[in-house]
């Protein structure tokens, strides 16, 4: 089958919306979500955090996050896996081959992205800020208060990198997942079993689906900074 | 903007800020030694001194942005302080935004009030990016003033300014003065010295040569250095 023949055959599974390939978008995007979601919540404080504050081991700690940035996703996987099988430590929560645990393995890898984009974005911000904020007696938490909404629309950008660096994910997923149909099948562990079925036209077709979604996540984002700019919100 | 001194109008209240010998050393190299000096409530204070003389690392010093390495200063707590920069810091929000965020006690009123007063009611919802030079150094001091501080430093407000801003700064300060503030402003202006002014310090190389009168320093300064300043005009 050429590729030609494959995209018309992709093309045409979309337009259906066939049942299961509608389960694997939406379990894909509420996976790569959630994780996107805690690594913000977790990863933007703790970017603030090393930017704002000097305590002993910060360069350490700075160096460890970004050295996470190469984090190879099958070493991640693989740990979590170890933690997560039913002779690790947590096993007894039973989440292997979950979706949850699919969670966790993007948000480890996503983490360290937030963490440290959001940490070089609020040290710019500071080098204008800190004169400002050292005036009015600022506490860290008032000055973490500042940066992330002052920083709003360049933490965008952070927020598009770890939802384009989750749910473009396969070798941490498909480990601690299982790539199960019906439970824990996403679109990139998809892709990688169609293809290896032989089934060409179904994975184009979740390829082109993967691309969609990110190109619409992009246009949210695009959306979202022209709303906060016409607020008053400035880079 | 008459040149006249108008010292003697302005008689000094209480102390509200006194340094005692504070001193200042980096890479061995002593930068403040030995400043000893008090701001009084209703007075305007002039730093002047050649650049590198180390007059916005005292303002620092004074303002508790940084400790000194040595000597005494009491003042008021850091929230009844407040500073103005030469160049403002302008938070990536509206003008009306930023405005509230130096003076959170105000209410909506309050802000328009303030923004009217500086001339911005119209440019409330523009980006402070988008300020000119004037326009955000009015909204730098109209936030400062607008907390009623005891104490307000300024570094070079008007470096920059032209006449009307530079106008409106000082329209303010003398009217701060009036409501019992204390104010130490850096400025190398010898004018607008002359304007303001009820005393003038002098700093050379990190020490304070002269601490005088408004009108005492500029019939007779104390120091070499300050009289070479004053004739160089």
């Amino acid at each position: 089958m050429g590729i030609i023949d494959s995209m018309q055959q992709a093309l045409a599974m979309l337009v259906r919306l066939e049942a299961d390939l509608w389960e694997i978008i939406l379990l894909s995007i509420r996976v790569s979500g959630t994780a996107t979601f805690f690594a913000l919540v977790f990863g933007l404080p703790l970017g603030a955090l090393l930017a704002t504050r000097s305590f002993p081991g910060r360069t350490a700690a700075v160096i460890l996050v970004n050295s996470l940035l190469a984090l190879p996703p099958v070493v991640a996987g693989l740990v979590i896996y170890l933690l997560l099988s039913r002779s690790g430590p947590f096993g007894w929560l039973q989440l292997l081959y979950s979706p949850t645990a699919m969670i966790i393995a993007q948000f480890v890898l996503i983490l360290p992205i937030a963490a440290a984009l959001s940490r070089q974005i609020f040290e710019q911000m500071l080098a204008e800020y800190a004169p400002l904020l050292a005036s009015l007696r600022c506490s860290t938490t008032q000055r973490i208060a500042v940066l992330l909404r002052d920083g709003r629309l360049e933490l965008i950008t952070v927020v598009l990198a770890c939802f384009g660096r989750a749910i473009a994910e396969v070798g941490a997923v498909i480990i601690v997942g299982g790539n199960i149909n019906h439970v824990s099948r996403v679109l990139t562990t998809a892709i990688a079993l169609e293809t290896s079925r032989g089934e060409l036209a179904l994975a184009l077709a979740l390829g082109m689906v993967l691309l969609v979604i990110a190109l619409l996540v992009n246009l949210a984002g695009q959306l979202i900074r022209v709303v906060l700019q016409k607020a008053g919100a400035d880079v | 903007m008459s040149e006249e001194i108008k010292t003697s109008e302005h008689p000094p209240g209480p102390p509200v800020l006194r340094a005692d010998e504070l001193c200042y050393t980096r890479q061995n190299r002593q930068l403040i030694t030995k400043a000893s000096l008090t701001l009084s409530a209703g007075q305007i204070t002039l730093l002047a001194g050649h650049n590198g003389a180390g007059k916005s690392l005292l303002l620092q010093l004074l303002h508790g942005l940084m400790p000194p390495d040595s000597g005494q200063l009491s003042g008021p707590p850091g929230k009844q302080q407040k500073m103005v920069f030469q160049k403002p810091v302008l938070l990536r929000r509206s003008t009306r935004q930023h405005l509230a965020f130096l003076a959170p006690q105000l209410d909506r009123d309050g802000l328009d009030a303030c923004l009217a007063r500086a001339g911005l009611l119209d440019r409330q919802q523009v980006p402070t990016r988008q300020l000119s030079g004037g326009e955000a150094q009015k909204l730098a001091l109209t936030g400062a003033l607008a907390t009623r501080p005891k104490l307000l430093f300024l570094d070079e407000p008007t470096a920059s300014l032209d006449y009307e801003s530079t106008r409106f700064v000082e329209d303010s300060l003398q009217q701060a003065r009036a409501g019992g503030m204390a104010i130490l402003m850096v400025s190398h202006n010898r004018t607008q010295i002359k304007r303001l002014a009820d005393r003038v310090l002098f700093l050379a190389r990190g020490t304070i040569t002269d601490n005088a009168q408004a009108d005492a320093f500029f019939a007779q300064p104390e120091s070499r250095v300050a009289q070479d300043w004053l004739d160089f005009a």
